[in-house]
């Protein structure tokens, strides 16, 4: 089972959103981590033969998925960022519809839908309409979806949006046990989403994959370039502008303990700190264009804000 | 295939707007039936105003006195009795100098009010229809009706079309060789003796048939969003991931449409010829479509005729559904979608055509335009493509056919091949 992207790349008129990004995909969990504007849904779209590449292909096991079409689509679970709903369906509704979508035929459908609702939380809620439902339950309604027909290729856009820190807890732990013998394409802004169940991590920025590898590996990267110093209170708020901080914590007597991200170091009395995926990621971003400079939107989510 | 089917009719029946469209209009045309029915009015022999179902009765005892075959002899025997009657009490040469009104207020003057209602009956118009003017009063057609006249009542008939090819929609279309060759041999075809006799329930079919231009709304409003609230909703991305998303899905979309069209059409049409054959009777079917209008140059039964009007109107729906599904499939805004409908379906029946014959034959093959009894059976729309002559009944389904069949494709590839940016 290997999932092939050879230098797939999509422009909208001037624009390029995904740049000749290369990858092979074997069973496990790929993190893509990345700004808003990076590129990531873009690939997901491609990936799932939803939007077609300018250039490049997609392959399973060598063949374009193109071709295969219907066979390639019955491999693959599908959970876009925007997941859209129909209003008045019941969750069970809603899940008997993609299950025959999926070729799910009958018995095997609710059967298979009741115990995935089950499985997600959702037990007790298959009867209620999918529009009174929150946002975490609706996220959870569509990983369900995505794992109806057992896919081999499950692509999860963003699975994390919108929701608050104990629900990203809980869809992680999901995750982790949906992934087991498939190749699981992961998308986030949130680094600690893919932090602790990702195999590997592929970082894009403008379009490209600017790093990959494990997580433990690409941390290592980041060593040597954390730094942190403790500095008056007044003059946090400067160094926080000026610095790539990664976390600013005030302490007791007037002082305040600056976390961030260099090469060299840039306050008087820095000492260097021991390194997260986190820092790497804003090391990675550092000199980004505005909306895609976590440094210095003080650790702000894009996404999140935009979501509410 | 049956399930997606289900669900997709599900999706669409289950939207509050959709709800209220078809509840809506199902429930406007019972009203305005009702209302047919209640505000039907007549007068009786003594001149006494009836309504509803008695003006029904009423209309029906008229056209009964006269039923039955007219033929040629018959023609010829109940003008020359009527004109005995008329002209033993009125002078014959008097009245084709005076006024239309001059001579309505003798007809009172020298009959009785019963009397009067039965020299007014319509069977007598229609007999005289041949050599009527406009604005004239039977008595005054009566008065130019010769026994000769009256011995070729069928060539006077014939006669009608021939005036109105002659006349060529008041200037507005000459008629070439083919099409006159055409109007003419479809009048020949008409079977004589032409069998009179009431017809009330078919005739307000037909005078009926354009209130189903509600039911094509409700239908292009449930069906506005089919596809485009797949791409507005962001649905779109999950369903053409899936195996079946780019293939089944597409057709079960169109034939859940389809069905639904098909079944919520067969509801309004059921509503409309239900009130008309229940309160204004079901038989007639099989008397001539003259018995409605003489000059209809059509061999048909007034039941056919009936038929081809709600016929036509099915098959307008069936074309407007897929046009809005085509739509649907290449637009995310359902409101533009439902627009377009509301400007193809109902504003062109407010379009004037100008006396530009052109226009007014691609106006006539709107819904509000030609669902009425003189623009598809007395109008002579013809339409002239190449050496083939189709009349407005033929155009109307070719068109409408025609564009199911482009749209359906349309949409299909549209959907097929969307891609989500």
């Amino acid at each position: 089972m290997e999932l092939t992207l050879d230098r797939l790349t999509r422009e909208f008129g001037p624009k390029i959103a995904v740049d000749r990004v290369s990858a092979t995909l074997a069973p496990g969990v790929y993190g893509l981590l990345g700004a808003n504007g990076a590129g990531k849904t873009t690939l997901m779209r491609m990936v799932c033969g939803v939007l077609r590449p300018t250039s490049g292909e997609v392959r399973y096991d060598g063949a374009p998925v193109e071709r295969m079409g219907d066979a390639y689509r019955a491999l693959l679970g599908y959970l876009p960022q925007d997941f859209g709903y129909y209003p008045e369906f019941t969750a069970l509704d809603f899940m008997e519809y993609m299950a025959a979508l999926k070729g799910i035929g009958g018995r095997d459908a609710r059967d298979r839908s009741l115990a995935l609702l089950d499985r997600v939380g959702l037990a007790g809620e298959e009867r209620r309409r999918v529009r009174t439902f929150s946002g975490g339950m609706r996220q959870r309604l569509g990983i369900a979806q995505a794992v109806l027909n057992d896919p081999e290729v499950l692509v999860l856009d963003e699975p994390t949006a919108g929701l608050d820190p104990k629900e990203r807890v809980r869809f992680r732990n999901l995750i982790a046990g949906f992934a087991q013998d498939k190749i699981v394409l992961l998308s986030t802004h949130i680094v600690s989403d893919v932090e602790y169940i990702a195999d590997e991590i592929l970082m894009m920025r403008a379009g490209s994959v600017v790093l990959s590898g494990a997580p433990a590996e690409l941390v290592a990267e980041a060593r040597g370039r954390v730094w942190e110093a403790t500095v008056p209170a007044a003059r946090a708020e400067e160094l926080e502008a000026r610095l790539c901080a990664s976390n600013m914590r005030y302490l007791d007597g007037d002082r305040a303990l600056v976390r961030y991200v260099s090469d060299e170091p840039q306050v008087v009395g820095s000492v260097p700190a021991e390194p997260t995926l986190e820092d790497l990621y804003l090391y990675v971003f550092r000199d980004a264009g505005p909306a895609a400079r976590p440094c210095e939107r003080r650790g702000a989510h894009l996404k999140e804000e935009r979501h509410g | 295939m049956a399930r997606l089917i289900l669900f997709e009719l599900k999706k669409m029946l289950t939207r509050r707007v959709a709800l209220v469209a078809n509840l809506g209009v199902a429930v406007f045309l019972v009203g305005i039936m009702t209302l047919n029915v209640v505000q039907a009015r007549t007068t009786d022999a003594s001149g006494k105003i009836v309504s509803g179902t008695d003006a029904i009765a009423q209309t029906r005892l008229e056209a009964g006195a006269h039923a039955g075959a007219i033929t040629s002899e018959r023609a010829a025997a109940d003008i020359a009795a009527y004109q005995e009657r008329l002209f033993s009490r009125i002078d014959r040469e008097a009245v084709l100098e005076m006024t239309g009104s001059a001579v309505y207020d003798l007809m009172f003057q020298s009959f009785s009010d019963e009397e009067v209602y039965e020299l007014y009956n319509p069977y007598w118009s229609m007999l005289l229809r041949p050599w009527r003017v406009s604005g004239e009063e039977p008595a005054q057609t009566a008065a130019r009706v010769t026994p000769d006249m009256a011995a070729d009542w069928y060539g006077a008939v014939a006669g009608l079309t021939q005036d109105a090819l002659d006349d060529g929609q008041a200037g507005m279309w000459e008629y070439s060789h083919a099409e006159r060759a055409y109007w003419t041999d479809k009048q020949a075809g008409v079977a004589e003796p032409i069998e009179y006799g009431y017809v009330g329930g078919w005739e307000n079919i037909i005078s009926c048939a354009a209130f189903l231009v509600f039911a094509i709304l409700a239908v292009c409003v449930t069906l506005a969003p089919t596809f485009s609230f797949e791409y507005q909703s962001g649905a779109d991305a999950v369903v053409l991931a899936t195996r079946r998303g780019r293939s089944a899905l597409v057709a079960a979309k169109v034939v859940a449409a389809l069905a639904y069209a098909t079944a919520y059409f067969a509801l309004c049409a059921a509503v409309i010829v239900g009130f008309s054959l229940a309160f204004y009777g079901a038989d007639g079917f099989g008397l001539s479509v003259q018995s409605i209008e003489l000059s209809s140059p059509y061999p048909l039964t007034a039941g056919q005729a009936a038929l081809i009007s709600v016929g036509l109107m099915y098959v307008a729906c069936l074309g407007f559904a897929c046009l809005t599904l085509a739509v649907s499939s290449r637009a995310r805004s359902t409101l533009a979608v439902f627009l377009t409908d509301v400007v193809l379906v109902l504003l062109t029946g407010l379009v004037p055509s100008g006396g530009i014959g052109v226009l007014e034959r691609a106006l006539a093959l709107f819904p509000l335009n030609f669902a009425n009894f003189s623009m598809l059976f007395s109008a002579l729309d013809s339409y002239p493509l190449g050496p083939v002559v189709l009349d407005l009944i033929g155009m109307v389904a070719v068109a409408y056919v025609l564009l199911s069949l482009v749209s359906m494709p349309v949409a299909a590839l549209s959907f097929r091949r969307h891609q989500v940016v």
